[in-house]
This record gives C-alpha cells, structure tokens and sequence, in this order.
C-alpha cells in the first residue's frame, strides 16, 4: 500500500501537520521539563555521590549503630537495680519504626584476668568480656570464631582503648605508644575461673573496632563460657546495639529520653546531619519532580490543543485513508524527539552540576558514585513520559475518526 | 475486491419514525433493498435535505448514524475495523466529498500526491495527464486554496481517481461546473471506472455528472 514511510507522502503529510506545530509551546515545554528533569537528577546524583562512603569505612549517610545502656540513676544500683534491659523494653524497641535490627551484648558470667610477659616480667590485670553476634561488627578480623577444641581467644578491642593508653597513660608515664598491629603481635594468656572451673587460654587482640566500646570476644565463645563457668542465672543484656535505618531522627533521642536509655558516642550529631542532608535533598528532588510533571501538563494541553487545531486536517487525511497511527505517527515522532532531547540535556546538565560539587567532595575523600542510575532513570523517565504521550495522542486522534 | 454493495433497509437516524412522510415515503433507497453492482453507473437524484450525502458517507464509512445495514457482499459494514475501512479507502472505496476538502495550504500536486504515494497507483505523467485533460496543468504548483471552486471540484476528481477503487463515490461531482467542464470530467470518470471495471455513484441535485447510461434512483 505505502510503499515508502520516508517517502514523499510522509513529507507532504509532515509539511500539512508542521504549520499547526507551536514552536512556542514545544520550546517551552522542552525548558521547563528539561529544568524539572534537570534538577531531579542533579538531587539522585547529589544523593548518590554522598551515599557512596556507605560502601567504605565511614559512611556520613548509611546505616548506624547506637549502643544504647540504661542510665545508671544516683544509688540504684547499689540497692541491687540492675540497668538492665528487660524483655518488653526490648521489643518496645523492636517495634520502633527506625530501628532496623537488634544486638544483645552478652556479658561474661566469669573471672577474667589477662598477663602478658614483657621482658621477664609478667604484668596481669581484672578482665571482662562481652560479645555481640557477628553481624553487628564494623570490622572482620581474621581468625573471629572459637573452638574448645582449640581454646585460643580473638578479642577486638575498642579503638578508644588504644587511643585512652597511647595519648593519656603512655605519653604521661613516659611509656611507649603502640601501633595496632604490635598490640597484635603480644600473646596473652588469659586465666577464666568461675563455678568451681579454672582453665587457661591463649589470647590475642585480633582488630580494633571504632564502634564497640567494649573488650569483645567471639559469640561462640562467650555462650561456651558461660555455660562452663558460669554459674547458670540468665541474665539479662545490660547493653544494646541497634542498627538505625534513619539516622539522625529526632524520634530516636525523644525516645531514648523517655525510656531512661542512653546511647554512647557522638554519632546522634553526625546522623543529625546526614538526616538534614537527606530530607534537604528530598525536598530539592521533589521539587524538581513537581516542575517536571507541570511541564507534562504543559506538553499534554499543547498536544491537545494541536489535535484540536489540526482535527479538519486529521479527519481529511483520514478520509483519504491514512490510519489513525499513519497520521499520528507524526506526533510520536515529535514527542520522542523533544523527549530523547529533554533527557540528553538534563543528562549533560547533571554532569556538568556534578562536576562542580565533585571536587569538594574529592578533598573529604568521597569517589562519588557512578552515573548511570541517574542516567537509566533519566532515560527510564523519558520513555514513561513518551510512552503515556503517545498513549494520549493515539486516543485523540481515534476520537477524530468517530468525529461527525 | 468486492462485487456489489447491498443497502438493507437503510434509514438515516434523523429519518426515524418518519416513515410515512415525503423524504421517506417517496423515496426509491431508505427503506428499501438496493443492490449496488459492478461495473455500473448509478445517479442519485434527490432534493436536498433528503440525506443524499449522508447516504455517501453511510457507504463510506465515515458516518455510521443510520438505522437498518449495508453490505460489502457478505460483510456487514459495521463490523469493519478502523484499520480496515483505512484500506478500504485506499483499493476498494473511491470518494469526492461534496464540500471537496482539498488543503488549501497544499499545491494542486502535493494534494494530489498525499492521496496517490499512498496508493501508489498513478505515475507523475498519468497525474499531469489527468491535469491537462481537465485544463488545470498550469495551476500544478499553484495552492489549492487559490483556486477557484470549480478548479477545485476538478482537482478533487483528479485525486479521487489516484487509487484503485470498485466502487467511485462522487457527491455532486459537477455542481459548479459548465456544460462543457462538465462533459470533460464526465468522460474522464468514465474511462477510469472502464479501465478498473468500477461502478459510478453519483449524486446530483440537478446538475448531474454527464454519463449515459445510468441507472437513476430517485433518493
């Protein structure tokens, strides 16, 4: 029938459909959506780039962790209190909407003493221990599990440990500062007694952890112990670790308050930030949204307006026998161009708005993530977007057939 | 490609419950069988106001406001899709509406041409023959909307002729022209409908197109 899409005919059918065109309205159209789309995936990429310390060592915005104890209230405990955490405070917390998973500290329910040989001398001191599940560790030191088989003990200790001896103890004592991995090198010897038992073991300090402020053992270990030495009671944690999925929500110290917990370290303030920073974030990407769509509107009532300026002619040349998605072809054609180019604008503008917050974000040691989420979301945007124009335009113009 | 057009009992919503009135009652087509074959020649003759083009658009596809049915053989024209009555109009069904609708915007060729490279069924020289039979050769390239009514009603014929077609539906082809034009376009439709063995139906309020031998159903 049509011998040739790209023919002659096409040219006088697009020449007939062109005069009614706006270039007005397509050009504005293309602006403000270009802006919308613009400013949504400079926000995702913004996001991204933050987000992309989540993989390394220090997230500013990722999943965090709180140690939460109860607070030891004037003499309570000497009258035998213990801040423990009972059961319902426990699942209180589960049911909390930021809480993402629960750790319970597990404390040793024995006699720990530690000696090291220095030189001939033999220096040995009170110990405790506590262990968490695997899960909940920021590092993975090598050899981390426990055999009775073979009794030799990993212990991951806390960085402000070190940090207390080297800077507090060791430089007003004229002692040496070590480094981790010498702490690493000196083998312990580690005496655990308790119900009538006493064994030896040998010990290590395997890695230092900047989120447990405890002397941690591996869990399997501890419920060994325990139940060796220990003296059978089941206490109950007087230490959590709870993984946050939304750091920094004001709802987290609000609750903590009323509930008489408290969380240790400083990391409510930089969650604080990174909250700030997400929901600001956000609002800009929402906004961009919110351009976006109008601009859809814009695109939808031009194109109405145009099937409506041009319904003479598409009834004409429907008359002459051209189907409904022969004339309309035309304008998918028009709104996948306009499209494809809106996108690949938007596209080069997030780049270039990258490379301006890029450098900044190299000197705090950010790599920044890489582009093509943004950019499959921008091409998957464009074709929603044609896809749903298309859709209109066909049912316009298959309403112009039944026009009378 | 179809052998006759079967009009049963047709009657235009407008005429419902009419019956027994004039444009009705008197009339040779609403509410009557009538079979349209091919080839032949076929002139309507009516008044206006009797739903002559209305008639012409039931037929055509373009309007279905009509009570009773209309046939293509077997084939219920109601039940053609929208794909299919696009092709009808491209190798079965040939038409000149009354009101021409030509694109003023376009050039006599190019309003030619967007009918006929969708046919694809006259070459550039059959085109400005037809154009020079009809004595328009020297407006090819002049728009159609400066011509006048009569160029156009000639220019309209030309491109309705661009196709294949069993059946050529013409609606008051010669209203604005002579005698003369008249007998001019006449012999023209007429050889084309010879060459495909088509049938001609063509309406008229007076005027009608110049061909003898015609069947005359009074609408």
């Amino acid at each position: 029938m049509k011998k040739d899409d790209n023919g002659h005919s096409g040219s006088v059918v697009w020449r007939l459909l062109r005069c009614n065109i706006s270039t007005g309205q397509i050009i504005g159209y293309a602006v403000a959506c270009f802006v919308g789309l613009a400013i949504v995936l400079a926000g995702l990429q913004f996001y991204r780039d933050v987000n992309s310390a989540g993989e390394s060592d220090d997230p500013m915005i990722s999943r965090d962790y709180l140690i939460l104890s109860k607070k030891v209230e004037g003499l309570g405990s000497l009258g035998g209190a213990q801040a423990e955490f009972s059961k319902s405070d426990i699942a209180g917390l589960e049911s909390q909407p930021w809480v993402e998973r629960i750790g319970l500290f597990t404390a040793s329910d024995f006699n720990v003493s530690a000696s090291v040989e220095m030189g001939g001398r033999s220096m040995s001191t009170y110990l405790f221990f506590e262990s968490i599940p695997d899960g909940f560790f920021d590092i993975k030191p090598d050899g981390w599990s426990f055999s009775p088989d073979d009794p030799f003990i990993p212990i991951v200790l806390s960085k402000d440990y070190l940090t207390l001896y080297n800077f507090g103890f060791a430089a007003s004592r004229g002692l040496p500062q070590v480094s981790e991995a010498m702490i690493g090198m000196v083998p312990l010897r580690i005496s655990v007694s308790g119900n009538g038992r006493q064994q030896w073991f040998d010990g290590r300090i395997v890695g230092f952890s900047s989120r447990l402020n405890t002397i941690a053992v591996p869990q399997e270990f501890m419920d060994w112990a325990n139940g060796r030495f220990g003296d059978g009671t089941d206490s109950a944690p007087s230490r959590l670790i709870v993984e946050v999925n939304a750091p920094g929500d004001p709802g987290i110290a609000g609750y903590l308050k009323d509930h008489g917990m408290e969380s240790a370290g400083d990391k409510a303030d930089s969650g604080r930030a990174a909250h700030f920073l997400s929901v600001v974030t956000g609002v800009v990407m929402a906004v961009g949204a919110v351009i976006s769509l109008l601009a859809c509107f814009i695109l939808l009532l031009s194109i109405y307006l145009l099937l409506q300026k041009s319904r003479g002619k598409l009834r004409d040349l429907m008359l002459l026998g051209y189907t409904p998605d022969a004339v309309a072809r035309y304008y998918y054609l028009l709104v996948a161009g306009v499209n494809a180019t809106v996108v690949l604008m938007a596209i080069a503008a997030m780049v270039a708005a990258r490379s301006l917050w890029m450098p900044a974000f190299a000197a705090l040691g950010l790599k920044g993530a890489s582009l093509w989420v943004a950019s499959v979301a921008a091409a998957a945007a464009g074709i929603v977007l044609t896809g749903f124009d298309i859709a209109a335009i066909r049912r316009r113009v298959i309403r112009t057939w039944y026009d009378r | 490609m179809i052998s006759r057009i079967i009009l049963d009992r047709v009657l235009p919503r407008v005429f419902a419950g009419m019956d027994a009135e004039a444009p009705v009652r008197d009339s040779a087509l609403w509410l009557r069988t009538v079979e349209l074959i091919r080839p032949a020649r076929y002139l309507i003759e009516a008044e206006s106001g009797t739903g002559k083009s209305s008639l012409i658009s039931f037929i055509y596809g373009s309007r279905d406001d009509y009570d009773g049915s209309i046939f293509f053989d077997d084939v219920p024209a109601r039940m053609l899709s929208v794909d299919q009555w696009s092709r009808m109009r491209t190798d079965t069904l040939a038409l000149l509406p009354q009101e021409m609708r030509l694109f003023p915007e376009l050039t006599v060729m190019d309003n030619i041409l967007i009918k006929n490279r969708l046919t694809d069924y006259k070459s550039g020289r059959e085109i400005e023959e037809m154009l020079e039979r009809v004595e328009l050769q020297a407006r090819t390239y002049a728009y159609a909307g400066r011509l006048s009514v009569g160029q156009q009603q000639r220019v309209a014929i030309v491109r309705a002729l661009c196709q294949p077609f069993g059946f050529l539906l013409l609606d008051e082809p010669v209203s604005h022209l002579d005698a003369r034009n008249n007998a001019v376009v006449a012999a023209m439709i007429a050889d084309e409908a010879a060459t495909q063995s088509a049938s001609i139906i063509s309406t008229s309020v007076g005027n009608p197109l110049a061909i003898s031998g015609a069947e005359v159903i009074r609408l």
